[in-house]
């Protein structure tokens, strides 16, 4: 691949003057005001992946995907050995292609994932926007108070850890039920 | 396997021209990992995430912007407009009502003027690896994005060293002139005969 900068702006290539300086230059095809930190892994090689090498002395391990090829390492999860090529090296263990992807879908390797719901926001949401209709919350503080003990334990953001937001949800949502409950008792014929 | 701690590198900031962000509108930002970057991008009540190993990063780019001038212009006009409805409606004696339409003015647009001019110029952000070239769009401001720049600067260069601005463009140079030789000097394909 080309290792070449271009200008984000007129997709010139950018040769001189703009590399690693201190502030914003123009680039000097477009004039654009532009600042570009270059880091030597631009001009690093690509590293040729290994295929394995096969398995020469008999009795020796083989890789559970490919008995032909040497093993060199087991999977860090499941234990079947490795040859080079299968080894999916990550987060500095050994993984084999089916932990790797399971890992991914079960969210067990958190370094893998690439979305996650927001149920902080949601209970939050839940709880409050009804607030406007008052008689929808009702029907929503309930199901916020679901939401909130359902997905307590669920797994959170991976930049906002605190259950801060599920926290406020159920009180808001526990206020709520609280102020129906008082509503039905202090109502004409309730019990005063 | 314990959850990393990350470090915001920038607000949350729609992805868009418009920065009042609403519930579907998608809000990105920029945290700073023990051995990566992490761009989170928040839509409605999803939150997604990518990655930026240090040991990829090749570039990150900055590139000024217009945003700053623009919002100001925005602002000016409808001061502007204002201005005008606030001098035909009033009347000049009326103390009162020259001052509640002057605090309306400095409310709606003196502010908002303010406060984007003071924040200096605007910019947006580019991370370039061997595969992808993703813009930031949590970069807006030069002055918030040189900050960000000198952390994951300081990151990088653990992880991969220095260049000097003279040996990146002597690189930059070999490697075109790389590029530029196997295309002087590569030979056609020889075609085959028809077969009789």
């Amino acid at each position: 691949m080309s290792p070449l900068i271009s200008c984000p702006k007129c997709h010139a290539s950018l040769l001189d003057g703009v590399f690693n300086r201190p502030g914003l230059a123009p680039c000097p095809t477009c004039a654009a005001p532009l600042q570009v930190e270059v880091f030597p892994a631009l001009f690093r090689k690509a590293a040729v992946g290994e295929t394995g090498q096969p398995v020469l002395v008999e009795g020796e391990s083989g890789c559970f995907f490919h008995p032909q090829k040497k093993a060199v390492v087991p999977c860090s999860s499941c234990g079947r050995f490795l040859c080079a090529l299968c080894d999916c090296e990550f987060a500095g263990q050994h993984f084999c292609p089916a932990c790797l992807a399971a890992g991914k879908s079960r969210g067990k390797i958190s370094a893998l994932t690439s979305e996650r719901a927001d149920w902080g926001s949601i209970a939050l949401s839940l709880a409050i926007l009804p607030i406007l209709t008052v008689f929808l919350t009702m029907v929503t503080a309930p199901m916020t108070v679901f939401v909130c003990l359902r997905y307590w334990n669920a797994p959170r953001s991976l930049v906002r850890q605190s259950r801060f937001r599920l926290v406020l949800a159920l009180l808001i949502a526990l206020l709520e039920i609280a102020g129906w409950v008082l509503v039905f008792v202090m109502a004409p014929g309730g019990r005063r | 396997m314990a959850e990393e701690r990350y470090q915001r590198l920038t607000r949350d900031r729609s992805e868009g021209f418009i920065p009042v962000g609403v519930v579907t509108v998608t809000r990105s930002s920029l945290w700073l990992g023990s051995d990566h970057l992490l761009l989170v991008r928040r839509n409605g009540y999803t939150e997604s995430y990518k990655r930026f190993y240090f040991r990829d990063i090749q570039a990150i780019i900055l590139r000024g912007t217009r945003t700053r001038a623009i919002w100001n212009g925005i602002f000016g006009s409808l001061a502007g407009i204002l201005l005008v409805i606030a001098l035909s409606t009033v009347d000049r004696k009326d103390s009162t009502s020259l001052i509640i339409w002057g605090c309306v003015l400095l409310a709606v647009c003196g502010i908002p003027i303010l406060f984007n001019t003071l924040s200096g110029p605007a910019c947006t952000g580019y991370i370039k690896t061997a595969v992808q070239t993703e813009q930031i769009t949590s970069l807006r401001r030069v002055r918030q994005s040189h900050k960000a720049l000198g952390k994951i600067r300081k990151r990088i260069v653990e992880v991969q060293g220095q260049l000097s601005a003279e040996e990146v463009s002597a690189r930059l140079r070999e490697a075109a002139e790389d590029q530029a030789v196997p295309e002087r000097t590569a030979v056609p394909p020889a075609i085959p005969p028809p077969i009789s």
